[in-house]
């Protein structure tokens, strides 16, 4: 860089330091000290001490979601936006091709009424619906978990078997294969057709290849995204509802 | 304490370190000694995985040619994640902690609508109903928190309470409340006019005019809650100069 250049960049940076200490003291005056707290701290993988995630290569972790402890995810799973999985007290273990759909929260817990404290495992090719609440349950292989469902501690979901939106379903309640449970309390519904069952894990295949869409978009850095965008603005025509909102009729 | 733990793991072979002493003595080793748990699946931990990345969660992200398109007034907290087709519109706000994700059908929040904090709004492939599945929150409704929907269509001026779960091909008519906690089993028609509570939802009592024209009233006081909270950002954040100072500490060439 030349003189003239390095005078323009010394002239740029004290410009930039000035307007910098100047925000800060707008933010003084304004009682905000929020210029003191440092970049986003979430730590999607997090170890307690000597628990650690362990992740497969495969898998897709969203950047807002919670591992932390114990917790083990097998290939081709996925966790989606906003989950919280705990395994501080005890470990969790998510098998392959399961999918924890978004803002779920799986805990372990610590110590129950009855005593039992049970690690979670969660089998092979598991479709846990949106905002599920699983605690301290066993879900085996290619079971669904309506959105919205809340397992209590002892819970065991066997394999096929289906637990409905929104359901509670208390305390060592045992679902047995092929059947619907729901509702609050959770009861037996009915049982499960055969092309619902091929439905499950039909579905657990579509989240896994809909997560290797999401992984590879959340994986893209600066330069990428910021590429792309540019790219849409300049190449994307614009669609019927630019029209509408601009006012063009016909 | 942490120290030595620090220590200690680096000392031990990484299976001995998960053993802590006294575990002999707790109610889980003799519920693990009556019937033995499945070994833990040995997965290694992949070196390249991040376990923090400085950036966190990008608040829209774009899958194919589909990317959010967010409307200039409209609130949406830095929290909520749009991936796919989403359009929020003029007046909407979306609050903090909500997951809009139109990657299998489009999602759209109207104008003056909100979707509150906790949400989860989601599109399937297909409807059961045979319609198209996708997520049109119309005008003037207000989704309460912690609610999840599913390929629904809610229509002008509606109230959906709190923790409430709307499933797929589900109709929610104008001017109709949903009271909290309800659950609209899949293909649901909710009439106008009409208040609807329960798991599965079932019809409560006709709503009287004066209630009717109170539902735009809160749908609006929400937009101006979310005016206030619009004004707390700048156009454009300075995390950016967060970005140069640790890159600089670290030594990563910007």
């Amino acid at each position: 860089m030349g003189t003239m250049g390095r005078a323009f960049y010394a002239v740029g940076f004290w410009i930039r330091e000035t307007g910098q200490a100047l925000d800060r003291l707008g933010s003084r005056l304004q009682g905000n000290y929020l210029f003191q707290e440092q970049l986003s701290r979430h730590r999607t993988l997090m170890n307690l001490f000597e628990k650690a995630p362990s992740v497969a290569k495969n898998a897709f972790v969203a950047p807002n979601a919670s591992l932390t402890g114990e917790v083990y995810v097998g290939p081709s799973s996925s966790i989606w936006y906003g989950c919280v999985v705990r395994g501080d007290v005890n470990s969790v273990s998510i098998g392959s091709g399961t999918n924890i759909q978004d803002n779920s929260l799986i805990h372990v817990a610590k110590s129950n009424i009855a005593g039992k404290v049970l690690p979670i495992h969660i089998g092979d090719n598991v479709t846990v619906g949106h905002s599920a609440v699983l605690h301290s349950c066993t879900v085996e292989d290619e079971a669904f978990i309506g959105m919205g469902a809340t397992l209590l501690d002892g819970v065991v979901v066997e394999k096929h078997a289906m637990v409905a939106a929104g359901a509670l379903v208390r305390q060592n309640t045992r679902i047995p294969s092929g059947e619907i449970w729901g509702g609050n309390p959770a009861k037996f519904l009915r049982n499960l057709k055969d092309d619902e069952i091929a439905f499950i894990s039909q579905s657990a295949t579509n989240y896994a290849n809909l997560a290797e869409a999401h992984a590879a978009e959340n994986a893209k850095d600066f330069d990428k995204s910021e590429l792309e965008k540019v790219l849409q603005k300049k190449f994307t025509g614009q669609d019927g509802e630019y029209d509408l909102k601009a006012g063009v009729v016909g | 304490m942490a120290t030595i733990t620090r220590l200690c793991r680096r000392i031990l072979p990484r299976a001995q370190s998960t053993w802590v002493p006294g575990r002999d003595f707790s109610a889980e080793a003799a519920q693990a000694a009556e019937n033995p748990a499945p070994p833990a699946p040995l997965i290694r931990e992949s070196p390249d995985r991040v376990k923090w990345d400085y950036r966190g969660q990008r608040q829209a992200i774009p899958l194919g040619q589909w990317a959010p398109k967010i409307a200039v007034d409209a609130y949406v907290a830095p929290n909520v994640v749009l991936a796919g087709q989403v359009v929020v519109w003029d007046g909407a706000s979306v609050w903090p902690g909500a997951v809009l994700r139109g990657d299998l059908n489009k999602i759209s929040v109207g104008f003056c609508s909100n979707v509150q904090e906790r949400c989860v709004v989601h599109a399937a492939w297909s409807s059961p109903t045979g319609l198209p599945a996708e997520t049109l929150i119309e005008r003037f409704v207000t989704i309460g928190a912690y609610s999840l929907l599913r390929s629904c269509t809610i229509e002008p001026e509606c109230i959906i309470g709190q923790h409430s779960i709307l499933m797929e091909g589900s109709l929610v008519e104008t001017h109709s409340i949903l009271e909290a906690g309800s659950v609209v089993p899949p293909g649901r028609r909710i009439p106008s006019g009409e208040l609807w509570a329960g798991n599965p939802a079932k019809f409560v009592r006709a709503l009287t005019h004066e209630e009717t024209l109170e539902i735009p009233k809160l749908a609006v006081a929400i937009n101006d809650l979310s005016r206030s909270y619009c004004s707390e950002f700048l156009p454009y954040s300075t995390a950016y100069l967060e970005v140069e100072k640790l890159k600089k500490s670290l030594g990563i060439s910007i």
